[in-house]
């Protein structure tokens, strides 16, 4: 027997799941105006053909075109995942419950946003709920979102020593991204490598516009911090 | 403010203050590397260098690669024994 005769996605859930449950504040769809486009920022997520077929389809339970959806986004959230965590294992049973959630949840979409941001929220969600059982529990997403003093970069005023522009790999990029503090971390992937606006992430983690600018320019200022310091160790060396 | 006064300021900033109004500098699309500021700074105009060349960077490391074959059997198996599949599948057995 066949999926697509036998289930009805999204037909029993509505705004709750017994593993992923956020508060509504949380996943409040924020009212502010889309602001100018960043510097050298070009859309990535541009809308697939087929796909909102797929969706009407899966939404009346048909499980081929879910398939079709998982073949079309898996990657993406696979990718989201395996920066987050760092772990091929953890990242691959975070994207099978990304995708649970949405088989249970993607009757309630509505096309309010485009689908691959929805779907994004929903495993960014995912993500954080699960950073927060393996080490804040109890810490807010504005307090994930801003990491400690300590973590935070450094203004740089009077360091006239290495310039990486030219410099580093693609290697020596990821392993510094993967460093990151988890709050800077999400919203520089979710910016500068999947090309989310700041209007969209702030949607998808509940905080302001201004707030996933700041988280950004800060997540960049570490991440040199730290493409420097590794430069400086392998001159060293 | 005045554009006039507003770019009086901007010219009149030391290495802080133009640090601190960075991320709104970058955002409003505007040629940071043009700057009067930067034209006069090492530092910054180094700094201003190196973020743009991180966020140039940043744009190839998509895509990653997919997951196993195993988190889509994974998912099937997941949404198989879900109760209102169950569900689905014992009242349609009956109607058959």
């Amino acid at each position: 027997m066949t999926l697509t005769e036998q289930t009805k996605p999204g037909s029993r859930l509505t705004g709750e799941t017994k593993r992923g449950i956020f508060k509504t504040s949380e996943v409040r769809l924020m009212a502010e105006p889309t602001q100018a486009k960043p510097m050298q920022h070009m859309r990535r997520n541009p809308p697939i053909a087929g796909e909102a077929e797929a969706i009407a389809k899966a939404q009346a339970g048909d499980a081929h075109a879910f398939e079709t959806l998982y073949s079309l986004h898996k990657r993406r959230v696979y990718s989201l995942c395996l920066r987050m965590l760092g772990n091929v294992a953890e990242a691959e049973d975070l994207t099978q419950e990304a995708f649970l959630q949405l088989y249970r949840k993607i009757g309630t979409f509505r096309g309010d946003s485009a689908f691959s941001t929805w779907l994004h929220r929903l495993a960014v969600n995912v993500v954080l709920m699960h950073l927060r059982k393996k080490g804040l529990p109890q810490v807010s997403l504005e307090e994930t979102l801003e990491p400690s003093q300590d973590d935070g970069p450094r203004k740089d005023i009077g360091e006239r020593d290495l310039v990486l522009s030219g410099s580093i790999d693609r290697v020596a990029l990821e392993r510094a991204v993967e460093n990151l503090p988890p709050g800077y971390r999400l919203v520089f992937v979710l910016h500068d490598v999947e090309g989310y606006e700041h209007n969209e992430i702030a949607d998808m983690l509940s905080c302001s516009i201004g707030n996933s600018k700041s988280q950004l320019h800060k997540a960049r200022m570490k991440l040199r911090d730290l493409l420097r310091s590794g430069q400086r160790k392998e001159s060293i060396a | 403010m005045s554009s006039s006064r507003h770019q009086q300021d901007r010219d009149s900033m030391n290495c802080a203050e133009f640090q601190e109004r960075l991320p709104e500098l970058f955002e409003s699309g505007a040629n940071v590397s043009q700057e009067s500021h930067v034209q006069g700074c090492e530092n910054c105009s180094a700094l201003v260098r190196d973020l743009e060349y991180i966020a140039a960077q940043a744009k190839l490391l998509l895509p990653i690669h997919d997951p196993s074959p195993t988190v889509w059997n994974n998912i099937q198996s997941a949404i198989r024994s879900t109760p209102e599949h169950k569900t689905v599948t014992a009242s349609s057995g009956k109607r058959s």
